[in-house]
């Protein structure tokens, strides 16, 4: 016993370091044969000694050799694509053996909720995602390879380096969160960012109540169970890695050059009949002059770079009967295309599994992630590189300033060759940053992260079906960010000092999971039971930061808070965490596997509520009827399996609520209630206000949920369509609406008051089809979501979301979809001063400006004539992916579109209107713009007048077509045959990859996919980073 | 063993069990980081949210900026046309209709305004409800409690004076609900007369003492001419202000209990070191560098600073033009304003430098300015100053170029608009020989005239675009170039937060609405003597703007006092004109027109002169004034989230 202690021991530490290692045992001898499939000869299958590590790879004809121990040996021959078989050795010295072609993916083991079953036999709405298929998509992480993957699975993809995708199921369901949860081998987390995808076996995704209601607590939104790769018999090595170089595109092509923007300056003091000396180009009464310093920037260019990726995976993977490991290194690094950004990870995961004396099995599952970067603003910040770089930045501005000594009388600057030019140079160059000097002089700024996440599980078998499972996991993350500003003297609005500050913090949660399991067969009666306890804490945690301005030196070495000359700021917080306990149980009843019936019950009481309102239920119940199998069907051979399924449940939802939602609170902040009483100029006295209004009142709010779907697999198994009706409605819907001012500035509380549903279909059509040298597979998936918002607040219809120099653009109403885009619609531009006399008053209505529609026949333009002018939620979303193999060949397309979804173009703000800053402009303002002799235009007259008929409100001027298809993969790929692959390698394929290489859209801007970290500024491009074109080569190699 | 299976599963389930019986303490997470009702339940504490209270007298906090100004200058100055936004026409967008009189209900700005100040109202609210609670509790004295709640009253009702200015319906005197502590938010109406609230409130802070010890609190001066305000304000109630504003004059002190009068010179008012100095009554109290990220540090004025880092104050960003209605109002004949309004014919206007370029520098080489012989230009611009024209400057642009000298310390002789004219062209010239009010170059910023101790104001090169705004600075709000990091906050995009608190009420502002109640009840000498003390003060030579020898005066000032008031009319003619001379640029303007009725009349007037301004068009347009104008619209968004409490006011 201790010797087997201690050899489990070795193994695990051999396997670490990737020795390979053999047992000599008596009665050995050796074993040969063929194994073939329907198509011949069946090179790459793995034939493992079950229980040990021992196994043997066929040759390119099929044949094998393998040494087995003695006739009680049992030999595991598995391939991708193909039935696993077992055979007892017994006396036979050849075994040969027909490989069974396993294409469907009905036969599949998918992980569920606190369970596994065979997709076959679920009954609710599940997608899954295999490895193979996310492996296909070299992406940072797992969220972005979901993309176009599973039907009812919407993704945007964010283009800055190492973000998550958003990812949203089945449309929207609050105003606050709609991030699904995530569950990593039984742990529920929020941030799946640390996550190599190399160590991802499966992705579930629960869609519907029936699914998901076992985690009923958190799954209104969605779940996605994420498992990850566990040990398996025989040992493996892998070695993946890709690398290649992302290139940002050619930028906005509507931008002007130096002399367009004076020509433009020009056109605007013809239109105004303004008479000045501008104090770059010179006397209006004359033609534009040019300053000696005057530059042709291309900003763009400037901005951004092509930029390396990489990626190296290395995985070893083994194991025996009782015992099984599973480790995986990974490092990703991206440069942004956008200047100075990056984004490194390093990851680890060891995940291992004992079986001790039959019964029990322990185990664990740990990732430890570490991560930086340099990040980025998002869209929607006026601070991108796009917004603050290049649609802010006027052409004539040089980057650097290379026109010899020249003091600025203005700015006091001494300029010399080498400094930094930019708005600061002369007067009327906008406001503008020169984004590229800000680039580099802040480019140490770095955010990091180490988290650990796993769980620790114990799984007794009581009796013969009955199974007892504990599970405690959680993660631990700790950060720290560092961010230096550098004193400015190249901008208009210059900060005069050097500033730095450090936070850094930490947080963690739990979760604890005790199921009892029940899984038996009676004659044709099939019954898997689950019934359990789970706790969870989410939230602990602290932080602290400090902000000093005035730095002797810039010096890196320099860097600290405690060096800095004048406090700026110093906080902390102490987080309230939140918990949560939950009973559930679960029961799945088949007879003869034709029959289904699933129900689910679970309790959950959660922290933020008050005792009275603590604890939620949330039923679900479930039936799937195998059609296919009845006798009226016996004759229908084209129909190989047929399912029809329908559900109906509830789910929870807490996750939007603020965990202090019950309590009224005070506080003071100094910049919030602190007030210099004594008159002393520097320090301000501490006051309080009330800081939140509680409602001990609240409840859990419940989503509805209602699904109806088939699952067929056609024409000798080589069609399937998954197709699922779904209505997800939100009843007492956890919102806080906002209060009367009257009611003071605290926190307004969340209460049960808002309605809101969604419908849609989500469809998958998968064909498949081999020939003898050819393969092929196309799977396609089309997700419709219909939303609609039922009900906000008493008394109240709307509110308004998102903001911008000219407010929000986003408008929630009933009746509508979420974040609808809201304002006047332009029925044109005014020609003459009769069409202004003629059309309703219309405040600031002149020639060659707006025109407005009299929505409401009043007579005059105001706030009621206001309409929806278009969504930003797609109609329907949809991928493609197209699998060609021949012989050793593979390749793979991959389309992903999204269709019905305007965008609003806030970029145009700037870029259209020459009274929207002085930055850079658009071709379109000085070529195709109102004037006397173009009165066709549809761009409003170049003037510097800005008033309600031109730039100061929302109107359908910005709105655009969104809808776009893009090829987001192409990849061509060669398997090594085995004769070159000698002894060392089991398995090579290389590749290579492009990504994004063509989209094919209407929208005038860089790009349709529009990143937005929130979903009240859901569809407005705001400096959106556009998808990086990537060019990859990669190498995946078995040993 | 079967045994042993059956107590495991009895041992499992009672786990479940024990594990229920835990939740509920599981379950039970009180907040981290914030104070319950409980804590503040002492004296201390009651404090506390009265200085939280005190901490929105300002308008801003985190959330609420210069949407919110307490200092008025949207709403009270460009809306009352002694300013425009300033600025570039795309920025802050939302200002344009205000100052254009078509703004509509959804004006962002509106809704702002709205909730900081009934945000302001609230605290009060709950530092009256604790109040009576810790004293009803014993944890403080009745005298304490007393003292508390009547700030508290106090700055309520300056909360809601200021809200009543701006939404009440001058006819119907409704329009702004009235909140309390007993107030129950879902019975709320706007379709009351609430003054009679606003003046209790005010009442019960005159009781208060007028040694508050810290400055920064209301004290009975402060309180009486906030009562008095709103006596005129919203009744027309002259005789009651009177006797307030007597007593004020008389006996009235700075919270700190200081006696006020008027400082002896105008130009120190605005100076951030004497922001408490005896010409104030109430000072907004703001900090720098206290570890409010500026937030403390008037951040409502944070945007009201000329255009351009460096050689110039704040660094950003240009808002808050004088009109230029508002610069010829200064101009005097014989030492007296032009009160029939002709200042603002051409013969008389104030020389504006619209569309001429910007100066260049001469360096001075061997320190002796007059001596122009010695220095060399650094661009092709150049003001010359000739001794015997003290206020005719000359602004010449070189016709020969002016290369950037290879040794920028070697001196530039021979090539001077003095020693060589053929190689120059005159642009134009600094004409300061009009007769003007001192005052006026403490309130505007203007080319050639000294801008506190930042040099001369240079002209084109400190406004951010002429051709939207014209080419004035705002000056009262400004801070001086040697209070730069101590006065104001450090390591911020701009340098523009500064401890120059808001002069709430000045003692002039209650001696001229003293002067008021005179000229319109009538009675005494209809306000002569307080608005010549008031002359007599700006016409102190010591406070006039100096060129840098600190002895010549910056352009030609004469200012004398009035003779005699012929009648109450031309008495109330001369007093309304000396509030937009003595308080310009501080927040009154629209509302003393308001008071007078005068809204539309004079904003029309002024409105059809700024039109034929260079930059008439694009900063007016076709705007026009209405008799709606005299207030603003109830915010929209208010109205939507009221549930059919409020209404619109018009």
């Amino acid at each position: 016993m201790r010797n087997s202690i201690f050899r489990r021991r070795g193994m695990l530490f051999l396997l670490l370091f990737g020795l390979a290692i053999s047992f000599a045992f008596a009665q050995e001898r050796t074993v040969t044969g063929k194994v073939t499939s329907e198509e011949g000869e069946l090179p790459g299958v793995n034939i493992v000694i079950q229980g040990t590590i021992t196994g043997a790879v066929t040759d390119v004809s099929g044949n094998y050799s393998i040494v087995v121990p003695g006739p009680d040996a049992v030999l595991v021959f598995s391939s991708i694509g193909f039935t696993t078989q077992s055979v007892v050795v017994g006396n036979q010295s050849t075994i040969n053996l027909t490989m069974v072609t396993d294409i469907t993916s009905l036969d599949e083991i998918v992980v569920t909720a606190y369970a596994t079953q065979q997709k076959k036999d679920i009954t609710g709405s599940v997608s899954t995602i295999k490895s193979e298929e996310l492996s296909a998509m070299p992406q940072g992480n797992v969220t972005q390879q979901m993309q176009g993957r599973v039907a009812g699975v919407t993704v945007t993809q964010d283009s800055r380096p190492g973000q998550a995708a958003k990812v949203r199921i089945r449309g929207f369901g609050s105003f606050q969160e709609n991030s699904p949860l995530y569950v990593v081998d039984g742990v529920p987390t929020t941030d799946i960012n640390t996550i190599n995808p190399a160590d991802v076996e499966s992705l579930t995704v629960l869609k519907d109540a029936g699914a998901s209601s076992i985690y009923g607590s958190r799954a209104s939104n969605g779940v996605i169970v994420v498992t990850t790769k566990k040990g398996k018999p025989g040992m493996s090595v892998n070695y993946n890695m890709y690398a290649g170089t992302q290139t940002p595109g050619a930028g906005p092509e509507n931008l002007l050059n130096t002399k367009e923007f004076a020509d433009l300056q020009w056109l605007v003091y013809a239109n105004d009949g303004t008479v000045e000396t501008h104090p770059v180009y010179g006397p209006s009464s004359g033609s534009p002059t040019f300053p000696s310093w005057a530059a042709d920037t291309k900003w763009y260019e400037e901005v951004t770079r092509n930029a390396p990726i990489q990626n190296h995976d290395l995985s070893l993977s083994g194991g025996n009967e009782t015992s099984k490991y599973y480790a995986g290194f990974g490092y990703f690094d991206q440069e942004g295309t956008v200047l100075t950004s990056w984004y490194k990870r390093f990851s680890a995961r060891f995940n291992s599994e004992f079986k001790i004396k039959d019964r029990v099995t322990v185990g664990e599952n740990l990732n430890i992630t570490h991560r930086s970067d340099n990040g980025i603003s998002a869209n929607g910040s006026e601070n991108t590189g796009l917004m603050m770089g290049v649609y802010r930045a006027q052409p004539i501005i040089p980057v650097i300033w290379n026109s010899g000594t020249f003091t600025d009388a203005m700015t006091a600057h001494v300029f010399e060759n080498g400094d930094w030019a930019g708005t600061g140079v002369a007067q009327r160059l906008g406001n503008g940053e020169n984004w590229v000097a800000d680039a580099v002089n802040d480019q140490d700024d770095r955010w990091q992260d180490i988290r650990f996440l796993g769980n620790v599980f114990v799984d007794v078998k009581i009796i013969e079906g009955l199974n007892f499972k504990t599970s405690f996991g959680g993660s631990l993350n700790s950060w720290h960010q560092t961010n230096w500003t550098e004193k400015q003297y190249w901008n208009a609005e210059n900060a005069t000092t050097s500033t730095y500050g450090e936070n850094s913090g930490y947080g963690s949660d739990w979760t604890w999971t005790n199921t009892l399991t029940y899984n038996n067969q009676f004659g044709d009666h099939n019954i898997l039971a689950v019934a359990g306890y789970e706790a969870v804490k989410t939230g602990i945690g602290r932080e602290v930061g400090a902000q000093k301005a005035g730095y002797f030196s810039r010096a890196l070495t320099y860097r600290t808070v405690s060096n800095g000359a004048t406090l700026q700021s110093g906080w902390s917080n102490y987080w309230t965490p939140r918990s949560l306990v939950s009973q559930f149980l679960r029961a799945d009843y088949n007879f003869l596997k034709k029959y289904y019936v699933s129900a689910t019950i679970r309790r959950d009481g959660s922290s933020v509520f008050g005792a009275d309102t603590r604890y939620g239920t949330f039923p679900s119940v479930t039936a799937a009827w195998r059609i296919s199998e009845e006798s009226f069907l016996a004759g229908a051979s084209f129909i190989s399996d047929l399912k029809i399924r329908a559900g109906y449940g509830t789910m929870g939802n807490q996750l939007a609520v603020a965990t202090a939602n019950q309590f009224f609170l005070y506080g003071g902040a100094a910049n919030t209630t602190y007030y210099d009483l004594n008159g002393t100029t520097n320090s301000s006295l501490q006051g309080f206000r009330p800081t939140r209004i509680g409602n001990p009142d609240a409840k859990w709010e419940t989503a509805v949920n209602m699904n109806v779907g088939f699952d067929a697999v056609l024409l000798d198994r080589k069609f399937e369509i998954i197709l699922d009706w779904y209505s997800k409605q939100n009843q007492d819907l956890l919102f806080n609406p906002e209060l009367p001012g009257t009611a003071g500035n605290a926190d307004n509380p969340f209460v049960n008051i808002g309605e809101m549903k969604n419908t849609g279909i989500d469809l998958q059509f998968i064909y498949r089809q081999i020939w003898s040298d050819f393969s092929f597979e196309a799977n396609a998936s089309f997700t419709t979501v219909k939303n609609e918002i039922i009900k906000i607040a008493e008394g109240y219809e709307f509110f308004d979301d998102g903001g911008s120099r000219i407010g929000g653009f986003n408008r929630n109403m009933v009746g509508h979809s979420m974040g609808e885009f809201f304002g006047y619609n332009v029925l044109g531009l005014f020609q003459d001063d009769a069409a202004v006399d003629a059309a309703a008053i219309q405040d600031g209505a002149a020639p060659g400006f707006f025109q407005y529609e009299d929505a409401d026949g009043s007579g005059t333009i105001d706030p009621d004539d206001r309409v929806f002018m278009g969504k930003p939620i797609a109609d329907f979303t949809y991928g493609l992916n197209l699998a060609l193999g021949y012989k050793d060949f593979d390749l793979t397309a991959f389309f992903y579109g999204s269709q019905g979804n305007d965008i609003f173009n806030y970029n145009k703000w700037w870029t259209d209107f020459w009274p929207s800053f002085q930055g850079q402009k658009s071709t379109d303002l000085l070529n195709n713009s109102w004037t006397t002799s173009n009165t066709g235009a549809s761009v409003p007259k170049a003037s510097n007048t800005s008033n309600f008929s031109t730039n100061t409100v929302s109107n359908s001027y910005y709105i655009e077509d969104g809808s776009f298809l893009r090829l987001k993969n192409l990849t061509i790929g060669y398997t090594l045959p085995n004769s070159f692959l000698g002894n060392v390698f089991s398995s090579a394929r290389i590749y290579v990859q492009g990504v994004n290489l063509l989209t094919m859209t209407k929208y005038s801007g860089l790009d349709p996919e529009l990143a937005s970290f929130n979903d009240g500024f859901m569809g407005v491009d705001e400096g959106n980073l556009p998808a990086t074109k990537q060019f990859l080569f990669g190498i995946n190699l078995g040993f | 063993m079967k045994k042993i299976k059956f107590l495991s599963v009895i041992a499992i389930i009672a786990g479940f069990v024990l594990m229920d019986a835990c939740n509920e303490s599981f379950l039970e997470i009180t907040p981290n980081g914030s104070l319950d009702e409980s804590v503040l339940g002492t004296s201390e504490g009651v404090d506390g949210l009265l200085i939280g209270a005190y901490s929105m007298v300002d308008g801003v906090c985190d959330g609420f900026g210069w949407q919110a100004a307490t200092s008025g200058w949207v709403f009270g100055s460009i809306r009352g046309m002694v300013a425009n936004k300033g600025t570039d026409a795309g920025d802050q967008p939302d200002i344009n209709p205000i100052q254009t009189y078509s703004e509509t209900s959804t004006n962002p700005y509106l809704n702002i305004k709205w909730r900081s100040i009934y945000e302001g109202i609230s605290r009060c609210n709950n530092t009256i409800i604790m109040a009576n609670i810790t004293e009803e509790a014993g944890n403080i004295t009745a005298d304490e409690a007393t003292s508390f709640i009547r700030q508290a009253r106090a700055l309520r009702g300056y909360y809601h004076l200021e809200a009543w200015r701006m939404w009440a319906d001058k006819s119907s005197n409704t329009g702004i609900p009235y909140v309390d502590e007993n107030t129950d938010q879902a019975l709320l109406t706007n379709t009351e007369d609430v003054r009679d609230k606003i003046i209790a409130d005010l009442t019960a802070g005159t009781l208060l003492p007028n040694d508050m010890v810290q400055v920064g609190r209301f004290n009975k001066t402060v309180s009486q001419v906030l009562l008095a305000k709103a006596e005129m304000q919203m009744f027309g109630d002259y005789a009651a202000a009177l006797i307030l504003l007597t007593d004020v004059e008389a006996n009235g002190t700075n919270p700190a209990g200081q006696a006020c009068s008027l400082a002896p010179q105008y130009g120190d008012i605005f100076d951030a070191e004497f922001r408490n100095s005896t010409e104030s009554i109430y000072t907004v109290q703001y900090s720098v560098n206290d570890g409010s990220g500026g937030n403390n540090g008037g951040s409502a004025e944070v945007l009201n600073f000329p255009y351009k880092g460096g050689a110039s104050p704040g660094g950003c960003c240009g808002f808050f033009s004088p009109t230029q209605d508002f610069v010829n109002s200064f101009r005097t004949s014989a030492g007296l304003p032009l009160l029939n309004g002709s200042y603002n014919a051409s013969a008389e206007e104030i020389r504006r430098d619209q569309g001429i370029p910007a100066g260049g520098v001469w360096k001075d080489n061997n320190g002796d300015s007059e001596d122009k012989t010695d220095e060399y230009l650094v661009d092709n611009i150049v003001t010359m100053y000739d001794p015997a024209e003290p206020y005719l400057d000359r602004v010449y642009k070189s016709l020969t170029g002016t290369a950037p000298p290879d040794d920028p310390d070697a001196p530039n002789i021979g090539n001077n608009p003095l020693t060589s004219p053929a190689n120059w062209e005159l642009l134009w010239v600094e004409d300061n020989s009009l007769e003007i009010d001192p005052r006026l170059d403490w309130s505007a910023g203007r080319r050639g005239i000294p801008y506190w101790d930042w040099g001369d104001h240079t002209g084109a090169d400190w406004i951010r675009d002429q051709t939207y705004a014209g080419p004035y600075s705002p000056k009262k709000q400004v801070y001086k170039q040697s209070q730069e990091g101590t006065l104001t906050e450090v390591g911020n995009w701009t340098s523009g937060y500064t401890a120059n608190g808001y002069r709430l009420i000045r003692y002039s502002d209650a001696i001229l609405l003293k002067a008021e109640c005179e000229a319109m009840i009538p009675t005494g000498d209809l306000g002569l003597g307080e608005v010549n003390a008031i002359r007599t003060r700006a016409a102190n030579a010591a406070g006039f703007v100096k060129e840098a020898d600190g002895v010549t005066n910056a352009a030609n000032y004469v200012i004398g006092t009035y003779p005699s008031f012929a009648n109450q009319a031309a008495a109330l003619k001369a007093i309304k004109f000396e509030r937009k001379l003595e308080l310009g640029q501080e927040g009154h303007r629209y509302y003393d027109l308001q008071r007078w009725g005068d809204v539309q009349s004079e904003l029309t007037r002024i409105l059809a002169y700024e039109k034929t301004m260079e930059w008439g068009d694009n900063l007016y347009g076709s705007a026009s004034i209405g008799s709606e104008d005299s207030n603003f619209p109830v915010p929209q968004r208010q109205i939507d989230v009221s549930n059919g409490n409020l209404v619109q006011n018009r």
